[in-house]
């Protein structure tokens, strides 16, 4: 008689890789109960697929549904959630879409697919009452150097070498042209959404690293430093006004208090 | 420590909160007693915890869980439980649940409640993962029946000894689905209204009606299988079987699901009030049962 763990492992191996070989005949339920079995495979699979196709719309309207459900099918085959929230479930799709396409055929399309992941994840996100600038009316410049910004929980950053956020607007204004064309260039983009709403807009490569660099918790000092590498005309100043005043500081930590504000 | 909810589940019947009615529901405030949400839904979405958090300002929130596997013997997952818990202390749900069922397999979830064999591996597997659970969340755990579709000639007890043995070893309660009853019956081959009447009338601390969907059963020609869909109306055998458990049991917290195919949140309530309407024609007939339990 199998043990629990191995009665747990052959119903595994039966649910997700369809796998029904190595089933002992102790299942019960019908003439034949593998059969049975096979309604758990099913919904397993359904049920993800379903859930990768309501997070990738916008990349089922690039390929097509079919291809986006193969891929999807192979996807939760091969990559299994790993909790219990589905609303999580997901992220390593692109990469595994670009991979299962092969990346020469459309090589925006990882990019692409990640900047539609970022979207829904910023547009469940709920924004923080923010700090204003005069919170730092009193800070030293050495201080504020080494001090690190809390960001809303709504923002993201994405570098991509297609102009992705045309195509995105595309897709989510329902105006696509019978013909689009799409030449490689690079952009550096900010995805920020708060309730529902989201938008996308491009920043330059210096202004982008800056706030990625806050985003990661970096220091002031070492974001603007890695900003000026990219940037040389980078204004610090300004750009880490430009953060305050458009509401994306919610809290600083730094090294002397070691806390949060 | 066990936490006790402020408040008390009415006796009306509720329904399931998915997220498509959610914004509806927050902004309309449907005439209903109470609400269920899978916590599972909200962990990872802030804006609809926030929303959840105005509506349990005018409702009492059940939380019915889908992701605690009890039965996995990998054990249970505590970060997940954990974020349950926090959920749970900032709606002080009247009722906390889950199912006899496994999900989770080496770090994997597996999106569907599993089957298990009925013996004493199995029960003090359970057991013991129902007190850790009891113990993470700090509150009454409720033990929902399985819907079956295939069993195991290796189990030595039936599934309602093993879930009165678990009432017994851990001081859960138990969530009757009707339905469950229902669709387990058809597909195993045994009778629904024995098993309402071996379920222990005191350990009943909440009523499941949900819908199936019958297909044609791929491991018998010629049969029908049920499929717990959640997708569907309630199927008029329910309707008389959830009679025959309100006459057993009194009446108790019963709630309405709906998870796929989700129609309008109107076609929820209509579903609840012929619950309501059901349960009171019964204990009209019952005057010993006329007081909520």
């Amino acid at each position: 008689m199998l043990s629990l763990a191995e009665t747990q492992l052959w119903i595994r191996r039966a649910v997700v890789d369809g796998d029904t070989a190595g089933i002992p005949p102790q299942l019960i339920g019908g003439r034949d109960p593998r059969r049975r079995l096979a309604i758990h495979q099913r919904h397993y699979r359904s049920s993800l697929v379903a859930a990768i196709r309501t997070k990738f719309p916008a990349t089922a309207w690039l390929l097509g549904m079919p291809f986006l459900d193969e891929a999807a099918q192979e996807f939760v085959r091969q990559h299994p959630p790993a909790t219990p929230c589905i609303a999580e479930y997901g992220e390593e799709f692109p990469r595994f879409l670009s991979t299962y396409l092969g990346g020469a055929r459309v090589p925006y399309l990882c990019s692409f697919a990640e900047l539609e992941w970022h979207l829904g994840q910023v547009a469940i996100a709920v924004d923080q009452p923010v700090l204003a600038l005069d919170a730092f009316s009193t800070v030293e410049i050495n201080t504020l150097m080494d001090t690190s910004l809390m960001l809303q929980a709504g923002l993201r950053y994405l570098h991509a070498s297609w102009p992705l956020d045309g195509l995105m607007k595309l897709y989510l204004t329902d105006t696509a042209p019978s013909e689009y064309p799409l030449a490689p260039t690079d952009v550096w983009l900010e995805v920020r959404g708060s309730r529902g709403g989201f938008h996308i807009d491009r920043l330059d490569a210096a202004e982008f690293v800056f706030r990625n660099a806050i985003l990661e918790r970096q220091p002031i000092g070492t974001a603007a430093e890695r900003a000026l590498d990219a940037g040389v005309g980078f204004d610090v100043g300004r750009a880490f006004t430009t953060l305050v005043r458009g509401g994306y500081v919610i809290g600083t930590t730094s090294p002397d208090r070691g806390g949060q504000a | 420590m066990t936490i006790s909810s402020n408040r008390r589940v009415p006796s009306g019947a509720g329904v399931g909160l998915r997220l498509p009615h959610l914004a509806e529901v927050a902004a309309t405030r449907p005439s209903v007693p109470w609400l269920e949400i899978h916590p599972e839904n909200f962990l990872a979405n802030p804006h609809a915890t926030e929303l959840l958090l105005e509506v349990r300002r005018d409702y009492p929130i059940s939380v019915h869980t889908v992701g605690v596997s009890v039965g996995s013997v990998g054990g249970i997952d505590y970060a997940h439980l954990r974020r349950v818990r926090s959920l749970a202390d900032m709606i002080d749900p009247v009722l906390v649940s889950g199912h006899l069922a496994w999900s989770t397999h080496d770090g994997e979830y597996l999106n569907d409640l599993l089957p298990l064999p009925y013996d004493e591996e199995t029960l003090r597997l359970v057991a013991a993962h129902i007190e850790e659970v009891q113990d993470i969340l700090g509150r009454p755990y409720l033990l929902e029946n399985p819907s079956s579709y295939v069993g195991f000639d290796t189990s030595t007890m039936s599934e309602l000894d093993f879930l009165c043995e678990l009432v017994c070893r851990t001081g859960c309660r138990l969530l009757c689905d009707v339905s469950n009853v229902y669709l387990s019956a058809h597909n195993l081959g045994y009778g629904p209204y024995g098993y309402i009447d071996g379920l222990p009338v005191g350990d009943i601390g909440e009523l499941h009606l949900g819908g199936f969907t019958p297909e044609e059963d791929e491991a018998d020609q010629g049969a029908e299988i049920l499929i717990d869909t959640h997708a569907a109306r309630i199927a008029e055998p329910v309707w008389e079987l959830y009679a025959h458990a309100v006459r057993r049991f009194g009446a108790k917290p019963t709630l309405i699901e709906w998870d796929n195919d989700i129609p309008p949140f109107a076609a929820l309530l209509a579903e609840a009030r012929r619950a309501d309407e059901v349960a009171g024609r019964t204990l009209a007939l019952e005057p010993r049962h006329a007081v909520a339990g």
